[in-house]
């Protein structure tokens, strides 16, 4: 049956960022197509937040604080899961900033905010691969799922680390998909359009203007596609990126709304 | 065992689809795969000549839990029998919410021996079909609210291949149609969405069987084989699903990551 395929029953997910926005809806709807959660972060307060509601759901939570931008802890992230559950079927590298320094002028733009950018949004990626991979190479098995961005594919104006991160981790997702087919290992990536996650962002969206499909992304819209990727369902599809923008990305060479050579 | 409930959005309970080029394999597993889910499918083909072929994919439709599955096979040139299809479909199933196509004719020859008739052939079993089929399809879809369109397609649509000149052209078409009428029905509650399969491996596909060029090939393969047409199902189960309520415009390769290669 194909829906069977869908389920996550007896998987074990490690999600970074599960403390809101997308990561805590991928986190709460993993389990509720019935996994087991190791939910890490920075904020540990939060963290119990998603906790709480994984357990409401019937699942199990293992809680983490982790900082994605130190190695040491990435891997106490993963021994952690290990130790509490014995496996990590799914890995989702989620965690990233839009960094302070969005919108900074590239002559404003210090070492440090570089380096924040990449640290937190890429190199966070490619430490949660390279702690998880052994573990799933030995189970012959394994999902990792990584989430970008639509400005991983194209520019704009001062958007300098979040771009080149987000970009990167395209670059990521098809080499280890390459690498580690032969281990019946999947990487993909998610790449989601406009997501607003502060008030601000949520006025400037408000009746989906400038996206296509006439409305902004909600957290949970990613979740289902976060399953499909982690799941059965998901085996033949290697190295993809899985965009998810209400259209944004179809389009793009005209302003939204704008129809040349007459009404719509 | 029950589902988990999360699982619900990939449910097609109370939807009802029509699935074309269900002679081809594609087509088939498509059928299949949205009765699995709980839809009501009917099936047609646009080529004479077929009918054993859809009284094989709707008894498989009927093991899937089906009691009665709606045919079609061609009838009338091709815009007046996808407009009488469009139209039986909303009688026979009580109304339209998903539109599959599986077109598909391969073609291979060299670019300086591909004649008039070979370019009429290939962009109408290719290319004209899925575009008129949205068309007429797509009228009725629109006339009840809105719906989901997948055109199943493959890598060809991506990449060039040598001797495979109108092919590619062909399917790279279906691919930006997608991305075209994504944007122009985006506010009409219509998604449009594309799958992008790997190399085939099916019975009575000349290309990829024994020989030279599947050996080469195979070995060329992520994954060292070649892609049994069932392995589309969960592609297609989200994109047509509710599941996918905000995804439009967009393309799934099924292809074992080939794409992520070249």
């Amino acid at each position: 049956m194909i829906l069977d395929n869908f389920s996550l029953e007896g998987k074990v997910a490690i999600i970074t960022g599960a403390g809101r926005g997308l990561g805590r809806a991928m986190a709460l709807r993993f389990a509720n197509c019935g996994a087991d959660i190791v939910a890490a972060s920075r904020t540990l307060s939060q963290l119990e937040e998603t906790a709480a509601a994984v357990r409401a759901l019937g699942r199990k939570c293992l809680v983490k604080a982790t900082d994605v931008t130190q190695s040491a802890q990435v891997n106490a992230m993963v021994e952690a899961a290990i130790a509490e559950f014995g496996k990590v079927d799914i890995l989702v590298n989620n965690a990233g900033i839009d960094p302070d320094s969005l919108g900074k002028r590239i002559d404003q733009l210090s070492d440090e905010d570089w380096r924040l950018g990449i640290d937190t949004n890429l190199t966070s990626q490619f430490y949660g691969a390279r702690a998880v991979i052994p573990h799933m190479v030995k189970a012959k098995r394994g999902k990792i799922i990584n989430v970008a961005s639509g400005y991983g594919l194209r520019g704009g104006k001062h958007i300098y680390t979040y771009a080149c991160a987000k970009g990167a981790i395209l670059q990521l997702t098809r080499s280890l998909a390459l690498t580690y087919c032969d281990d019946n290992i999947q990487v993909n990536c998610i790449v989601p359009g406009i997501f607003p996650h502060n008030e601000k962002m949520m006025e400037f969206f408000k009746g989906g203007k400038f996206i296509p499909i006439g409305r902004a992304g909600e957290d949970d819209d990613v979740g289902p596609l976060a399953v499909f990727l982690a799941s059965e369902a998901s085996n033949h599809i290697n190295g993809e990126l899985l965009i998810i923008d209400g259209g944004g990305l179809a389009g793009g060479i005209t302003p939204t709304g704008a129809v040349p050579g007459g009404k719509q | 065992m029950a589902l988990p409930p999360g699982i619900k959005d990939f449910s097609l309970a109370g939807k009802r689809a029509l699935v074309l080029g269900a002679e081809h394999n594609l087509g088939r597993v498509a059928a299949v795969t949205l009765a699995e889910a709980g839809g009501k499918v009917m099936i047609a083909s646009q080529d004479a000549g077929t009918t054993d072929a859809l009284n094989e994919a709707a008894k498989a439709i009927m093991a899937a839990g089906q009691k009665k599955v709606p045919i079609q096979v061609q009838r009338a040139a091709l815009r007046a029998d996808l407009s009488a299809t469009a139209d039986l479909a909303v009688k026979e199933l009580g109304g339209l919410d998903i539109l599959v196509t599986a077109f598909d004719g391969p073609f291979y020859a060299p670019f300086d021996n591909t004649d008039d008739s070979a370019y009429d052939r290939v962009m109408e079993d290719n290319f004209k079909t899925v575009w008129m089929a949205c068309q007429e399809v797509g009228r009725v879809i629109l006339q009840r609210g809105g719906g989901s369109i997948v055109n199943i397609s493959n890598v060809m649509a991506e990449r060039g291949v040598p001797n495979a000149t109108l092919y590619c052209a062909a399917k790279g078409a279906v691919r930006n149609l997608v991305r075209a009428l994504a944007l122009e029905w985006a506010r009409r509650s219509v998604r449009i969405n594309m799958i992008e399969c790997g190399w085939l491996d099916e019975p009575g596909r000349a290309e990829t069987e024994p020989g030279d060029f599947n050996e080469k090939l195979v070995k060329y393969l992520p994954y060292r084989r070649l892609l049994k047409p069932e392995e589309i199902a969960g592609a297609l189960l989200y994109l047509v699903s509710p599941a996918a309520s905000f995804v439009t415009g967009e393309s799934i390769a099924v292809d074992g990551g080939l794409l992520c290669r070249v």
